[in-house]
């Protein structure tokens, strides 16, 4: 699958992408498409950045990282042809709750099943629970708005400016006064506090509110985790159920799928070809230098690495202004989560619902409560992973069984907490590494006796790991905390959310751009329009 | 009474504001206090004889220089303190900062500790100083009504709109960035000294169902801290007595232990109140400065408003986390940390990660184990709360939830009170046994002294949402669904503290109808 590292064919093009994750491989993809010559160099042996598959095991294939594909933007597939480039996407079933008392509950993409089940806990929830789910689909709609364009300059006094922040205006006003306290809320509360207007079970609102916390340094109570309780609802206005899906033989197929589809459009890409620094003069990018020395020109150059490696690695503190170093070092990363790979030799089976079952082929959460997640988060703040973490568990060799061998399967576990700053020291966590290994497959054993006696093979990924491996700044999936102050116009700083950099012909096309992190690849394709609309190519 | 007239329910010092300007807007007022005293929170107490307390709230200088001069107080007595009092910073084992009033002084204070922080002290206070003519703007101005937005002036949108563009962009950005975060980041991005950033802390989660850590509560240490002056001389008390003496002089009846039972309503609006016993008292117009959740809840028949505002103000939080502790001393604290000075404001809580942990443990609905104290000496600036020699403490207990596992109890009680009293002594040896008396009023006794909603000192939480909308999109600005209601008091905008703001609002939009 991997194309061999190999010498460019060029000594100079129009762009070169630096970084070969998804986001890089999509703004690759748009611009060669707009008749660009581009070049994508990637560091690693492997394309996809923290959106990859490997067989770390013999016969057994992990999606290291990233292991659903959730807010693609369905533009995109459509636009790259992408499934002609062999992307399939599996939908998710279910999402599972176990309990440690024996119960569960389980909420299907069928109503009436998930009424049911959701009954057993509360009359009351399981009757609020559609309305609830439509209305988080209006407000979706409007974050649409929000995640497909660049995101609106409240400074700016410039007519066409002005406009854009109109329009959105414009589609609060189909909202009635219900959905736009509603928006409000959303945007300004907890995820804990939001679901408590609405529901009483302590069980439903476990696994509701922790999709807020994922891949920020926050628990589930504090406020401004509400609004990404709406990603949930978006996958589904998107088309497919809920878009919430396994990539046919692991997250890396997507990436691959996006490298096909820029291939094809004429894009080079090479792996194993790490970037040392740019090439400018003047405040100007005119290429990069490689790190075996060699120089490649291009007339412009777009980064896929997040703000951090960009302009303190990349560019250099010496080469930008004092005020705006400042601005990125003060860019919060605070990576919070750490990932478990696990190879068994059977199917995990959960006490409270034994055996195989359609429960299994979706995303299981260990996170019982509220109090426990912020237990778990309490810990985390004084630098200490938390040693009953909350995880986000999937089995994807139960519905795509080309990821291991017959009668085998593969558990992907997303683990938070894992702060990068344990008190040790970030650079400490190797040596903590397996302990935290244990703490997460102990706190899975407790609800799938047997778990232990049947793992083949193990891969722990602390943040520390994600920084060193996957080059993610202190381990933030996101590429920088998707927190209030760092969206929209101020992402990744004041002034410079529009993918522009203070370097000019320095472009910044990841998920450290507007609308931030997640599989989405929004950043790479808004990039990709805004260079080519500037004129500059 | 005639159909002009007004009742106000409450006679704190928001109650008494709105009285005060409703008179002198040409309206006949009756204010009604259930207590035999007037002054709600802000009110001294005698709490043991001989000694007097000050009141719940610390200092009173969150009045607004503008807000003083409408009111006309100082034609009634109130004079303003020259100079904020300094924070005594308490770290463990005898190790203090003084952070002092005057930011120069403060600075040169800070130099022995960090030469950093003594550098970025008067940079920091400047920033702040930037931003407070909009914080100001805020906290004396309506809120926008950020749901039917169309019903804001568009003129008013874009005069609000312009006051912050004209910052400059760049310090507009950074205006917009800031609310957002949790004051834990923003002190950082300032500070090195872990005790500085702790003591500068406190406000931004005083009050509030936060830690440090939480986001938006940069937004609270801003409208605070930025907005702050030097505090009025002889504090709640003094500002209460001169807002009485205000309205009476205006013509504001006022009757004490006279308990409001039931807001009538006839046809949809409000035709007066009956109180406790019976008695009818006819008014066209009746503002609550009582809390907004009594206001609709319990005063109001049952099924007198809509459903849906019922939902929403049964959803605005108010949950309680603030005990106070009174203590009569026979002589002044000496701080180790400072023996020599006369203290008047001093915290615990010697990093950032201390006030975060004393907020966790009211997530699991139990009292901190090391609670973080937010201590008031009174008697260093006000003559007569204390006999010759001796001293009045208060000390805010933060987080002691209302809803504590068990249920508050004697036993609870007497612990906290203990607690606080230890930790006293540890920085200021020799406390404990000049205490002639003590008074501990957990968040449930603040609840009952005070009408206060789940021993609320703010009538509700401080919070982002509660910021963007308070109480509810129907009542934000200070008129509800019924015809002649009005809520004038800290669980409307612009929120607790001795800032009159809701008051005075409230009596604005009364007014013009």
């Amino acid at each position: 699958m991997t194309p061999p590292a190999g010498k460019p064919t060029r000594s100079s093009y129009d762009v070169i992408v630096v970084g070969g994750g998804h986001n890089g491989l999509v703004a690759a993809a748009y611009l060669a498409k707009a008749g660009q010559r581009v070049l994508v160099l990637e560091r690693r042996h492997v394309l996809g950045g923290a959106a990859v598959s490997e067989e770390l095991h013999p016969g057994f294939t992990f999606s290291v990282c990233s292991y659903v594909v959730s807010l693609f933007r369905p533009h995109i597939i459509r636009d790259l042809d992408l499934p002609r480039h062999g992307l399939e996407i599996i939908p998710l079933e279910c999402s599972f709750l176990p309990l440690p008392d024996g119960r569960s509950l389980a909420r299907w993409g069928d109503k009436e099943l998930t009424r049911r089940e959701i009954a057993s806990f509360s009359e009351h929830d399981a009757e609020i629970y559609p309305e609830f789910g439509l209305a988080m689909g209006k407000l979706a709609r409007f974050a649409r708005h929000i995640i497909d364009h660049p995101a609106p300059d409240p400074a700016s006094l410039r007519p066409g400016e002005l406009r854009k922040l109109l329009r959105l205006g414009n589609a609060m006003r189909d909202f009635d006064d219900d959905l736009r306290y509603l928006n409000l809320q959303l945007l300004s509360m907890s995820a804990v506090d939001f679901l408590d207007r609405w529901f009483e079970s302590p069980v439903l609102k476990a696994p509701m509110s922790v999709s807020g916390i994922i891949g920020t340094f926050l628990g589930v109570r504090s406020p401004g985790t509400a609004y990404v309780l709406l990603h949930h609802y978006m996958g589904e206005i998107d088309g497919a159920f809920r878009a919430w899906g396994f990539a046919k033989g692991g997250t890396g197929r997507l990436s691959e799928s996006i490298a096909a589809a820029a291939r094809e459009l004429g894009a080079e890409i090479l792996t194993s070809a790490p970037v040392a620094r740019l090439l400018q003069k003047g405040g100007k990018a005119h290429g990069v230098a490689l790190e075996n020395g060699d120089e490649i020109r291009a007339r412009a150059v777009v980064s896929g690495l997040d703000p951090r490696r960009t302009f303190l690695g990349m560019v250099g503190e010496q080469n930008l202004d004092p005020a705006f170093v400042n601005q990125i070092k003060r860019y919060k990363f605070r990576g919070s989560s750490g990932k478990v790979n696990l190879a068994v030799d059977r199917l995990p089976s959960f006490s409270c619902r034994p055996g195989d079952g359609l429960h299994l082929r979706g995303d299981i959460a260990i996170g019982p409560s509220v109090d426990y997640l912020e237990r778990a988060y309490d810990q985390a703040k004084y630098g200490d992973f938390s040693e009953r973490p909350y995880l986000n568990v999937v089995i994807p060799s139960l519905v795509d069984p080309s990821v291991a061998p017959p009668g085998k399967h593969v558990i992907s576990c997303f683990v938070q907490y894992a702060p990068y700053d344990i008190k040790e020291g970030a650079s400490q966590w190797p040596a903590r590494r397996e302990a935290f290994g244990d703490a997460v497959v102990d706190t899975l054993a407790e609800y799938c006796p047997g778990l232990k006696e049947s793992i083949l093979y193990r891969q722990v990924l602390t943040p520390w790991d994600l920084e060193q491996e996957f080059g993610l700044s202190e381990g933030n999936i996101f590429h920088g905390e998707l927190s209030l102050e760092q969206l929209l116009f101020l992402r990744p700083a004041a002034g410079w959310s529009r993918y522009r950099t203070p370097v000019k012909g320095l472009w910044l096309g990841s998920s450290g751009a507007h609308p931030g992190g997640g599989i989405m690849g929004a950043p790479g394709e808004l990039c990709a329009r805004m260079l080519l609309a500037s004129g500059e190519l | 009474m005639s159909r002009g007239d007004a009742i106000v329910i409450g006679a704190g010092h928001n109650g008494l504001a709105c009285a005060l300007l409703l008179a002198r807007g040409g309206r006949k007022v009756l204010v009604l206090e259930r207590h035999d005293r007037i002054g709600g929170i802000a009110a001294s107490e005698e709490f043991h004889p001989g000694y007097r307390s000050a009141g719940l709230i610390p200092e009173a200088n969150r009045v607004l220089p503008t807000t003083l001069a409408r009111l006309g107080l100082e034609a009634h007595g109130l004079r303003v303190r020259p100079e904020r009092p300094g924070i005594l910073a308490l770290g463990g084992g005898g190790k203090g900062i003084f952070i002092a009033g005057e930011v120069g002084k403060a600075s040169t204070g800070l130099a022995s500790t960090s030469a950093r922080d003594a550098a970025s002290y008067p940079r920091f206070r400047a920033a702040l100083d930037r931003y407070a003519e909009i914080l100001k703007s805020f906290l004396s101005e309506p809120a926008l009504d950020l749901v039917k937005v169309e019903s804001n002036g568009p003129l008013d949108m874009l005069r609000r709109a312009w006051r912050v563009r004209r910052l400059g962009k760049s310090e507009m950005l950074e205006l917009l960035r800031l609310p957002a975060m949790s004051v834990a980041d923003l002190l950082s991005e300032w500070f090195e000294t872990d005790l500085l950033k702790a003591a500068l802390a406190l406000p931004a989660i005083s009050g509030t169902w936060l830690g440090p850590r939480s986001p938006s509560t940069a937004l609270n240490y801003l409208l605070w801290e930025a907005t702050a002056g030097p505090g009025v001389a002889g504090g709640g008390p003094a500002f209460v007595a001169a807002l009485e003496k205000a309205a009476r002089a205006a013509g504001v009846e006022i009757r004490t232990s006279a308990t409001v039972e039931r807001v009538s309503v006839v046809d949809g609006s409000v035709r007066g109140v009956v109180l406790a016993g019976g008695e009818e008292i006819a008014a066209a117009t009746v503002a609550a400065a009582c809390d907004p959740k009594q206001a609709l809840l319990s005063l109001l028949e049952p099924g007198t408003i809509p459903y849906r505002l019922e939902r929403s103000i049964q959803g605005f939080r108010t949950r309680g986390t603030t005990a106070q502790v009174l203590l009569a001393l026979s002589a002044p604290p000496r701080f180790a940390a400072r023996p020599d000075g006369p203290i008047e404001l001093a915290r615990t809580g010697a990093h950032l990660d201390d006030l975060e942990r004393a907020f966790d443990a009211v997530k699991y609905r139990r009292m901190s184990e090391k609670p973080i104290l937010e201590i008031h000496v009174p008697s260093v600036a006000t003559a007569g709360l204390a006999p010759a020699g001796g001293a009045v403490v208060s000390v805010l207990v933060h987080f002691a939830p209302y809803e504590i596992d068990g249920g508050w109890n004697d036993g609870l009680r007497e612990r906290l009170g203990d607690q606080v009293v230890a930790m006293l002594d540890g920085h200021a040896p020799g406390l404990a046994k000049s205490i002639a008396g003590r008074q501990v009023l957990t968040p449930a006794d603040l609840a009952a002294r005070y009408a206060l909603p789940q021993g609320h000192p703010h009538h509700g939480e401080h919070s982002l949402d509660q910021w963007l909308v308070r109480p509810t999109p129907e009542c934000g600005r200070y008129a509800t669904p019924v015809p002649g209601l009005f809520l004038c008091s800290s669980g409307v905008h612009p929120g607790g503290g001795l800032t009159c703001g809701p008051g005075t609002l409230a009596a604005d939009a009364i007014l013009r109808g």
